[in-house]
């Protein structure tokens, strides 16, 4: 098993930071192309706590090295699934995903975290993301490592695009709540 | 928004997300939790979708991968 984590902090409230999570992978984010759908498959608040649950399908497509195709077959569509959970008055959202496609070669589980930073809670939020890849075909262990290697690797390179293309749509989210409320405040004016 | 896994769905999923991103600020993160107006949306979506997952054989895929989810929390 390997373990990949990457922790950063975003520039934007926890209020921002989670309503933008919900479209991550929207058109504003030009860097995550290899997410193709989401797709919300249940959501439901809990109505003693306030958390929200939601869980959802992610459809992704990308180029799988062929040495990787060669030896396990299938296709360059994958399926991960996610549960999420929203806790509004600890204001902290986790998010948990597995892979559902190669899952009998593969088996690859995030845990994401978005929390109010430490030193400046009211305008920046942290992010923390740990994911841990275990390879599961029986046999070679060399076969095994570099599985895993070469998962590590493009989980890594996915997580800095992931990065770059969501402060691009905080960016975006921003601009255009700022421009609604301009319009809003227009439309009140006699 | 992001698009669906069946095209066909697109449309109503993108009515559903648009309802639903601005329950969420609007209403959710200022402690109002419990209105349900995009529960609508969300039933019409949800027909689509199951239809693909079925024909797709992504539905059986889920149901392992609740049940994995389910023994880790529990662990």
């Amino acid at each position: 098993m390997r373990v990949f984590s990457s922790t950063c902090t975003f520039d934007y409230s926890w209020e921002e930071v989670s309503a933008a999570n919900w479209r991550k992978y929207c058109p504003w984010n030009d860097k995550s192309t290899h997410v193709v759908a989401v797709d919300t498959l249940s959501r439901v608040v809990d109505l003693e706590t306030g958390i929200l649950h939601t869980e959802r399908l992610i459809t992704c497509h990308q180029s799988v090295p062929q040495w990787v195709l060669s030896l396990f077959g299938g296709s360059a569509t994958s399926h991960v699934y996610e549960v999420s959970y929203v806790d509004p008055s600890s204001k902290k959202v986790t998010m948990c995903s597995t892979n559902l496609t190669w899952s009998n070669v593969l088996n690859v589980r995030e845990t994401v975290v978005y929390q109010p930073s430490f030193l400046n809670p009211s305008s920046t939020t942290e992010f923390n993301q740990e994911a841990k890849i275990t390879a599961l075909c029986g046999g070679w262990q060399r076969i095994k490592n570099k599985v895993e290697e070469a998962s590590v690797e493009r989980f890594s390179q996915n997580a800095k695009k992931g990065r770059e293309g969501f402060e691009a749509v905080l960016e975006m989210s921003r601009r255009v709540f700022s421009e609604q409320r301009e319009l809003d405040r227009n439309k009140l004016k006699p | 928004m992001s698009a669906s896994i069946a095209p066909e769905c697109n449309n109503i999923k993108e009515k559903y997300d648009t309802c639903f991103l601005k329950w969420y600020s609007e209403k959710y993160l200022r402690g109002n939790t419990a209105s349900n107006e995009c529960d609508e949306l969300f039933a019409k979506y949800k027909t689509c979708l199951n239809i693909a997952l079925k024909e797709k054989g992504i539905e059986s895929m889920l149901d392992d991968a609740r049940k994995v989810m389910k023994d880790s929390e529990t662990d």
